[in-house]
């Protein structure tokens, strides 16, 4: 059941990126993330407010990290943007693909003050496969 | 072609870094308020930017145009959101990642093949390549 739930989770964020893709045709890429934003903040404060029953605070923690805002602007607009060129599951295999490597860097220098965590050689081939499908894509 | 496919490949990358941010703010502000930081800050920013931008005229009279269901797409990322959260209580982070990964490539395959049409063999076959390297990746680092 849980399980279903998180596939479910997976699916209507693929819908998402289609949405958008399609979407920023019309509204323009920064419109797309005005109103994927807009809408998912007030959901979320309702949310907020009736299921999880807590009060509703956006101040109390260090500037730096408000970039998150500015964060969320740029990747859903990128994102639009790619999707409707190279459709939602290619957007999807080269992002995951992305958030891979730079994890591992992340990881293996102990940047942002993670736990220092070596690049392991078991990855290589792994990574040599993803490679390979990229430079398919790149053909295609 | 090459270039988009890096810069679908460098938006990746950044979203490592706007995960790392939005965890600390989890952190500071808790996981719901944590989050919505995000949302906030990000729409007033979009809005900015979309005044601010040549496309403004334009936008309005398309936005009418544009059928309803496709504004949808923030409520769907938040369902997902708050689905992803409560459900991490009850599985492993491994587990709960493949299973995302598994609905967003099913689910966007589904869609390109009928909304974008775009899916061509080699094309079929990257992403089959891609998604393999990622899940067996997976496995290495989960074990």
């Amino acid at each position: 059941m849980y399980s279903f739930l998180v596939l479910l989770a997976g699916i209507l964020q693929s819908a998402m990126m289609s949405f958008n893709g399609l979407l920023a045709e019309s509204v323009s890429l920064w419109g797309v993330s005005l109103v994927v934003h807009a809408s998912g903040g007030i959901l979320l404060i309702l949310y907020i407010l009736l299921a999880v029953r807590k009060k509703v605070t956006l101040r109390g923690m260090p500037w730096y990290l408000y970039s998150a805002g500015f964060f969320g602007v740029l990747l859903v607009s990128v994102s639009s943007w790619c999707v409707g060129i190279l459709g939602a599951a290619v957007t999807t295999c080269l992002s995951v693909a992305g958030q891979l490597c730079m994890s591992a860097v992340i990881d293996h220098y102990g940047m942002f003050h993670v736990p220092k965590v070596p690049f392991s050689p078991k990855r290589i081939p792994c990574f040599l496969m993803i490679l390979a499908g990229i430079l398919l894509l790149n053909l295609s | 072609m090459f270039l988009i496919i890096l810069i679908a490949f460098l938006y990746g990358c950044a979203t490592v870094i706007s995960k790392m941010i939005n965890y600390r703010a989890a952190q500071e502000l808790g996981t719901w308020n944590g989050s919505l930081v995000n949302y906030v800050v990000a729409s007033i920013l979009a809005l900015i930017l979309l005044i601010f931008s040549p496309y403004l005229r334009t936008d309005l009279q398309a936005c009418t145009r544009v059928p309803v269901w496709l504004y949808a797409g923030g409520t769907f990322g938040v369902i997902a959101f708050v689905l992803s959260i409560i459900t991490l209580r009850r599985m492993k982070v491994f587990q709960s990642t493949i299973l995302l990964l598994a609905g967003q490539l099913l689910a966007g395959i589904l869609f390109d093949v009928i909304i974008f049409q775009n899916v061509t063999w080699i094309r079929f076959a990257g992403i089959l390549l891609v998604s393999a390297g990622i899940f067996w990746d997976k496995k290495v680092t989960a074990a």
